[in-house]
């Protein structure tokens, strides 16, 4: 279900040109808003759809999800962590569905840039960088060696 | 400088009733060139068909209070702080040129009818005169170096300008060249620099008010009836957003 956005709600602020990981969301040159240049490309991840602080992304559903004629609506709440699709299909029935995007306030995980760069000694290790403290765990679990 | 009208020093070289005549051409240009882009970009139907579908979906007609409360808050956030911005350097960069070209419109305004035959005008206006275009040269430069969007975020270099630079390139040389001018009046009177740099600041002037179907100016009369009836939409129960959640997921 590819993206679009309504021109007449984008503000231009360039979230969803910056978070696309496909990096098929552009600036218009006439009017400097957002647009999909190629929605056959699109990952359909909703990231540019959940970024969008004005809501001007809209998802043009597949037939087999919705029929035509139907209208898709996201609205993204920050302050609650949560994500709300509203489903209008062309015979005016309405499904609303909410899921919860994340339990942490907005902003307080700590940025992989913003921890120190590991040194060589770690490539020897079988843990990931900053494994165990970065996940807030003693240590973590291990095979029991085997007996020779 | 700050105390000078330059349009009374110019009133010795071209008549007032020029002067008069061309910025009535210039209103006449933005009124004739919104209706054009009303016509062309069929925007007004746009509007009336979204208000149609507004009322037909409503789950509530509102009062004629309400309306007033939801056009007062929309004239109070979105038109009075252009609050619709959700990063608070492009909104100090909008308010900084849409007060500084009210100044500027206005000082203009007063110092071309009412002083430009004045033996003295006074200091406050030629003061707001000189500030206005400042304010809009330090907003409008801002927003062009490092703002634009396509400037920040697809890396665009600034130079490499594109049909929205329209309006706010005309309105940055517009005012950029009334100030040279005035400068080049004020330590210069009469020198050949001055007259080229009356003629850059007539040209981008020019510019500016009758590329209005072209430009975003008319964006000034279409954003306020947009976000106002946003407003309606959402109090009258049209909107067509989800509901908002009725619980927090954020722990502590």
């Amino acid at each position: 279900m590819p993206t679009f956005v309504d021109m007449m709600k984008c503000d231009g602020c360039g979230e969803c040109v910056e978070i696309c990981p496909s990096d098929i969301m552009h600036i218009d040159p006439i009017y400097r808003r957002s647009y999909n240049i190629e929605p056959n490309f699109c990952w359909e991840c909703y990231s540019c759809v959940k970024a969008c602080p004005q809501h001007a992304i809209d998802v043009r559903g597949y037939a087999d999800f919705a029929p035509l004629g139907h209208k898709v609506r996201v609205l993204r709440e920050k302050e609650k962590g949560s994500v709300s699709w509203k489903i209008k299909y062309r015979d005016g029935r309405v499904k609303e569905f909410t899921f919860p995007i994340r339990t942490t306030p907005w902003g307080s995980i700590k940025a992989p840039g913003d921890y120190e760069a590991p040194d060589r000694s770690g490539l020897s290790s079988p843990l990931l960088a900053h494994e165990p403290t970065a996940l807030k765990v003693a240590a973590l679990p291990t095979l029991p060696s085997l007996k020779k | 400088m700050l105390f000078s009208n330059p349009f009374t020093v110019l009133s010795e070289s071209i008549p007032v009733f020029v002067m008069q005549t061309y910025v009535v051409l210039m209103i006449l240009a933005v009124a004739f060139g919104t209706l054009f882009d009303l016509y062309h970009k069929r925007s007004a139907e746009f509007f009336a068909l979204r208000r149609k579908k507004s009322e037909a979906a409503a789950q509530r007609r509102l009062a004629g209070w309400e309306l007033a409360s939801l056009a007062t808050r929309t004239i109070g956030k979105e038109v009075m702080t252009s609050g619709e911005f959700c990063k608070w350097q492009r909104q100090v960069s909008h308010l900084l040129i849409m007060y500084g070209f009210v100044l500027y419109l206005i000082t203009t305004l007063l110092m071309v009818f009412v002083y430009a035959r004045a033996a003295r005008t006074p200091a406050l206006v030629t003061g707001l005169w000189n500030i206005g275009a400042l304010m809009v040269l330090a907003g409008g430069l801002w927003f062009f170096f490092a703002l634009k969007v396509n400037v920040a975020y697809e890396k665009h270099s600034p130079l490499r300008l594109i049909p929205a630079d329209l309006f706010v390139g005309s309105l940055l040389t517009s005012v950029a060249f009334a100030l040279l001018w005035h400068f080049a009046q004020t330590v210069a009177k009469g020198a050949a620099a001055t007259w080229v740099l009356l003629i850059l600041y007539i040209f981008f002037t020019t510019l500016l008010f009758v590329s209005v179907p072209w430009s975003k100016f008319a964006h000034m009369f279409y954003k306020p009836v947009a976000a106002f009836q946003k407003r309606v939409e959402e109090a009258n129960g049209s909107s067509d957003l989800p509901t908002p959640a009725k619980t927090s997921n954020i722990k502590g």
